[in-house]
């Protein structure tokens, strides 16, 4: 690729590349906002019109947030708060998967537990921290236990309506080709829920996020939650609101590897797009 | 393949009533209806996808209580796999059916060149044209090796041209590789130029009305038989009975007969 480049031009592909890709609006109207926004709140804040105690400014955080991480604090708590984290997702992925199928699949599973997974999914799961943590307490388990909750119920409905929604006129073809259940499940069924269940994750990792933070608001106080409401508590804004950044990018990078599987198990969509 | 006195009911909404079919060996049977006339039914209940309540169909002897490997469906919508590339697509009967790799690859590959979907295995199904898609959905149900095809309305979502190329198609193929059909389909040419023998059908409850051999002879020309007086006369006459469902079919014309 490289050696295509004219070499006359001295301009490379990547940088061609580039300058193409900055000419269509989905780059350039962004950059433009992003600018505009944030160089908007710089500003204020240069000027004197955002009062440090209340609120801060994009370039304070930014400092904030290096000093954080020099200083050790930002990765110490990033890594507490990441145990729950991964803890719970790794419980409520499998799990979700697993009551998502047999509710799907299972009449009588699905009439003996719809109520409650819908009453659930319907509740703001931040009301059930308190009875949550008279139960398991207020650390690890407890809180590990809240995470379960918030990403749970988008996997399991989601894997639910997958297996509900299955072509009926393929499963009609196993039918007729005298296929075997566990060949059903193979050929028709867990392709046919993948798109549903990698919604269903993406979903998930936000809401765990979610659960992850409320847990260390609401309960012993731990991780980046703690890092940051102490900070809030002295009236730091700046080194209040760096945790939140690193939350935003945690989110961010979380839903791109999301994507980034969905395209790896949807190779078989045509693209409408391109 | 037999049936005998076929009857179902949704409910309380008699579909079939007293149907006799006989299907003999190598033969094609065109099935010839208006829409709703229990035609899909019909060809689901000789596949055992579902059961009659009134009468049997029984193949080589024994009772159809399901599906068996000795029938293949050809599906109105393809019924491919869209997350299977073409050749798994066309494999997937043989591999239900457990046979060796090299087996399924043999049969895989004849099958694929013999639909004419050769050099395009590593597709997937929304990569094709509709009318390859249906290639593939024959190439699927060939490969399993029954002796008995069902076709249901197999080319009614195709385009005029492309269902023309494909009935060419499938009769050559039946040429080389001879196998019975029940075809389904609406269209009065098609089931003139495709079977062996037509029967027609009355609507609710799904009765048969009448039956004949169209007599073209195997090995038949479609072009010649098109432009041919005894293709128009049989046309003619199946559009006279189709547009007056109620009425007594009258004898087919004995010029037609010859």
């Amino acid at each position: 690729m490289a050696t295509d480049a004219p070499a006359a031009t001295g301009i490379s592909t990547d940088e061609k590349a580039f300058w193409e890709r900055i000419k269509e609006p989905a780059v350039y109207v962004r950059l433009i906002s992003l600018v505009v926004v944030l160089g908007g709140w710089e500003l204020m804040g240069q000027t004197g019109n955002i009062d440090p105690v209340t609120f801060s400014y994009p370039s304070a955080i930014s400092v904030a947030f290096w000093d954080l991480i020099a200083s050790g604090k930002m990765t110490a708590a990033a890594y507490e708060s990441s145990q729950i984290l991964v803890a719970g997702l790794l419980i409520a992925i499998p799990l979700g998967i697993v009551l998502g199928i047999l509710m799907g699949r299972f009449r009588t599973f699905e009439y003996a537990v719809d109520t409650y997974v819908f009453a659930l999914y319907a509740t703001p799961v931040v009301a059930l921290a308190f009875p949550i943590a008279m139960v398991l307490g207020v650390d690890f388990v407890g809180k590990t236990t809240i995470v379960v909750f918030f990403a749970i119920m988008p996997i399991i409905v989601n894997v639910y309506h997958g297996v509900r929604n299955v072509d009926l006129s393929l499963l009609e073809v196993t039918r007729s080709f005298c296929s075997t259940e566990s060949q059903r499940w193979r050929d028709l069924i867990f392709p046919s829920v993948v798109p549903y269940l990698v919604a269903g994750l993406g979903l998930a990792c936000g809401r765990a996020l979610v659960g992850m933070v409320v847990a260390e608001f609401l309960m012993s106080i731990s991780g980046l939650g703690a890092l940051s409401q102490d900070y809030i508590a002295d009236l730091e804004l700046d080194k209040g609101l760096a945790p939140v950044v690193l939350l935003m990018i945690v989110g961010i990078a979380l839903t791109k590897v999301v994507n980034i599987c969905e395209t790896k198990f949807s190779s078989w969509r045509v693209r409408q797009e391109s | 393949m037999r049936l005998e006195g076929v009857g179902k009911w949704f409910g309380s909404l008699q579909v079939l009533d007293g149907i006799d079919i006989d299907v003999k060996t190598q033969e094609i049977l065109t099935v010839l209806g208006p829409s709703g006339c229990g035609k899909t039914t019909l060809l689901r209940i000789v596949n055992g996808l579902i059961l009659c309540e009134r009468g049997e169909v029984s193949f080589k002897g024994e009772v159809v209580d399901g599906p068996r490997p000795e029938m293949a469906m050809v599906f109105q919508n393809f019924g491919l796999f869209p997350w299977k590339r073409l050749d798994q697509n066309i494999a997937y009967a043989l591999r239900i059916q457990g046979r060796e790799k090299s087996e399924i690859d043999r049969l895989v590959s004849h099958y694929t060149e013999l639909v004419g979907l050769g050099g395009f295995e590593a597709n997937y199904p929304a990569q094709l044209s509709g009318g390859m898609q249906q290639r593939a959905g024959l190439a699927r149900a060939l490969a399993a090796q029954p002796d008995v095809l069902l076709m249901d309305e197999p080319f009614g979502a195709l385009d005029a041209l492309t269902r023309e190329t494909l009935q060419e198609e499938l009769l050559r193929i039946n040429e080389v590789e001879p196998k019975a059909m029940i075809f389904i389909t609406h269209s009065i040419d098609e089931a003139l130029l495709l079977g062996d023998r037509v029967l027609v059908m009355t609507p609710r409850p799904g009765r048969i009305r009448f039956q004949f051999d169209t007599g073209f002879g195997r090995g038949r020309d479609l072009e010649e038989i098109r432009g041919g007086k005894r293709f128009q006369a049989l046309r003619h006459y199946l559009w006279e009975a189709m547009r007056n469902p109620e009425a007594e079919p009258e004898p087919i014309p004995e010029l037609v007969l010859e």
